[in-house]
């Protein structure tokens, strides 16, 4: 049962057509993300469920409302910002109950949510500071409680992460994800940081160029991306021209070497690709498994993994191996073999 | 040792200027005390201040002042506001209405005012309140660059458009936004503004000499042309006002860099 409802959403800036046809059903407590690269129409889709932008042509419900020209004031939606955007002149604690405050709650009930609030995002001894004497997560965690404070349909966060650095970064998303498990909010999450998306998302809708590329669980978009974009935006892949030999038994060519492709997808005509990912791949050979043979041309040390650079058949390929101290490392310009099962890769 | 010939200069420059200001400056207190003949004496200030046509033209200036702030203020504040939120385009186009005040000379503007609003039907010079409108009217339009620049430089210290979606998201209507959020974050860019404002309101000579109302400016060159030491004492007590007012902006200027440095 939908409960946050995107209908045929089209957005246009002047004649700039910035979201088309969007259309999205979120389920009440389900954690979405907005996942794609900057200009692809993420943050524009979530103001227009805020309000602060009204959809060309679509229709938004909200638990079977129509909300579309609803007044962003008038919609109990919360929000979270990328630059926080606390009120300076308030404390912590002003802060936290003036959706409460304008809303005409009484001060003892303001003051208990405030107290609930502070002590769901661990602050309670923050409440009399000013937000100018908070560290940048700390602020987000106010602006967090802020939005929570007015038990909101729904929570809107709009790349909220994006300026703390990289430690902070992930306490805080899990920080997000275990209190919004905890209230069972309904959220929408504006990302444009893949590993970001796919830790903490129930859904994430990949979006391109103003439209959705696909949606799906992390597992899926990872997985069985169903575009040649959603496989190259989300994590590595490696995508070979190939030669069909035999599409009823998936036999490629790449090159002179042979192989057998799990998935036969698009053999309409268009040109066809083999996409495999980088960890898929294995040093060795292995009888009845797909097995290459290249050169090495490069190897980059990336902290837990080494990826190997290869050159098959004058294909870039990319392969991630466990950094482990027995690892043995080619040297470049070393010849390579190496093997990946069937059902590691498919064609685009 | 070219650093060393650069303060040289430097210091040289400076007690240059020091002196260009404060020069004129002694000469005129000194001059001022000199009213009795041999000694040093307060003598003039007394008269100044003890004369009832200097109070009732300082409260008439000083009320025409507070008038001219509140009429500036709720004009320009939702206006700059607006135009921030809604048409940051339009900015260098209010930029430049705003500096007209420099271009226009006062006593052009003040006829075209006298020649405009004299007439029907407005008709605002027939009765002393109607002239107090008016002239209201051309103490907004005279302090306008201030109050504007004022109000201008606070907006761009706020992250205007995040904390008015912010403020929208938990309920707020557009006026709890103006007064809640916005005004309480830019009270020492307006307070600022109002200062220079009210600065400019009681020096202003010629919308109160030729729309005839008993204001501050008129009444200091009637003082100048029949006396020679009340002109000089009124000059240091108006110097004196200034440097209060700048010192209140410095005072709660302060405060409001260290509290907003990170706030945003």
């Amino acid at each position: 049962m939908a409960y946050l409802d995107l209908i045929d959403i089209n957005k246009s800036f002047s004649e700039t057509p910035v979201v088309h046809d969007f259309n999205l059903n979120a389920r009440q407590g389900e954690f979405i993300s907005f996942l794609g690269p900057s200009g692809c129409g993420k943050t524009t889709t979530l103001r227009m469920i805020a309000g602060f932008e009204l959809p060309t042509s679509g229709k938004i419900n909200l638990d079977n409302k129509d909300l579309t020209y609803t007044p962003p004031n008038k919609r109990n939606v919360g929000m979270v910002f990328q630059s926080y955007a606390l009120f300076p002149n308030m404390s912590v604690a002003d802060n936290i109950g003036y959706g409460m405050m304008v809303s005409g709650k009484s001060k003892a009930e303001i003051k208990q949510r405030v107290s609930e609030m502070l002590s769901l995002i661990h602050m309670e001894e923050f409440g009399k500071r000013y937000p100018s004497r908070l560290s940048g997560g700390q602020q987000q965690r106010v602006a967090l409680a802020r939005a929570l404070a007015i038990r909101p349909h729904v929570l809107l966060l709009d790349e909220p992460l994006s300026a703390l650095d990289a430690k902070i970064r992930v306490e805080l998303r899990q920080e997000i994800r275990r209190i919004q498990q905890q209230l069972g909010i309904t959220t929408i999450y504006v990302t444009h940081d893949q590993e970001e998306a796919l830790s903490i998302s129930d859904r994430i809708v990949v979006m391109n160029e103003g439209k959705i590329e696909q949606i799906g669980t992390s597992t899926e978009i990872y997985n069985f991306p169903q575009t040649e974009f959603v496989a190259k935006f989300v994590g590595q892949i490696n995508l070979l021209p190939v030669v069909v030999v035999n599409p009823t038994e998936g036999v490629v060519k790449i090159g002179q070497q042979v192989i057998k492709a799990g998935q036969f997808g698009h053999l309409n005509g268009n040109p066809i690709r083999l996409a495999v990912r980088p960890e898929e791949l294995n040093h060795g050979f292995i009888e009845g498994a797909n097995n290459l043979y290249g050169k090495v041309d490069g190897i980059s040390y990336l902290g837990s993994i080494v990826r190997i650079r290869l050159d098959i058949e004058g294909h870039p390929v990319s392969m991630d191996v466990f950094n482990e101290r027995k690892l043995a490392i080619p040297s470049v310009g070393d010849q390579y073999q190496i093997t990946f099962p069937m059902d590691a890769c498919w064609l685009i | 040792m070219k650093t060393k010939k650069a303060n040289l200069w430097a210091l040289f420059w400076a007690i240059l200027a020091l002196l260009y200001f404060f020069v004129p400056l002694y000469g005129t207190l000194d001059f001022s005390l000199r009213m009795q003949r041999g000694k040093l004496s307060l003598m003039a200030y007394k008269l100044v201040l003890s004369d009832p046509q200097f109070l009732a033209s300082f409260r008439y200036s000083a009320t025409m002042g507070l008038i001219t702030i509140i009429v500036s203020v709720l004009i320009f504040l939702p206006t700059i506001y607006w135009m921030y939120l809604k048409v940051p385009q339009a900015r260098p186009v209010v930029e430049i209405i705003t500096i007209l005040p420099f271009i226009i000379p006062v006593i052009v503007f003040t006829f075209g005012l006298i020649r405009t609003f004299s007439g029907p039907p407005f008709q605002l010079t027939v009765t002393p309140f109607r002239t107090d409108i008016l002239i209201t009217i051309g103490y907004v339009i005279i302090s306008m660059p201030y109050m504007y620049r004022a109000i201008d430089v606070g907006m761009r210290s706020i992250d205007v458009r995040g904390l008015t979606e912010a403020a929208q998201s938990l309920g707020s209507n557009w006026l709890q936004i103006l007064f809640r959020v916005i005004f309480p974050n830019l009270r020492f860019a307006i307070l600022s503004g109002a200062l220079i404002c009210f600065a400019t309101v009681i020096g202003e000579l010629i919308l109160g000499d030729f729309l005839v109302r008993p204001a501050l400016g008129p009444y200091m060159v009637q003082v100048g042309r029949d006396s020679a030491y009340q002109p000089a004492a009124m000059a240091m007590l108006s110097w004196g006002l200034t440097w209060i007012c700048l010192g209140i902006i410095q005072l709660f200027g302060r405060g409001n860099i260290s509290r907003q440095i990170t706030g945003r």
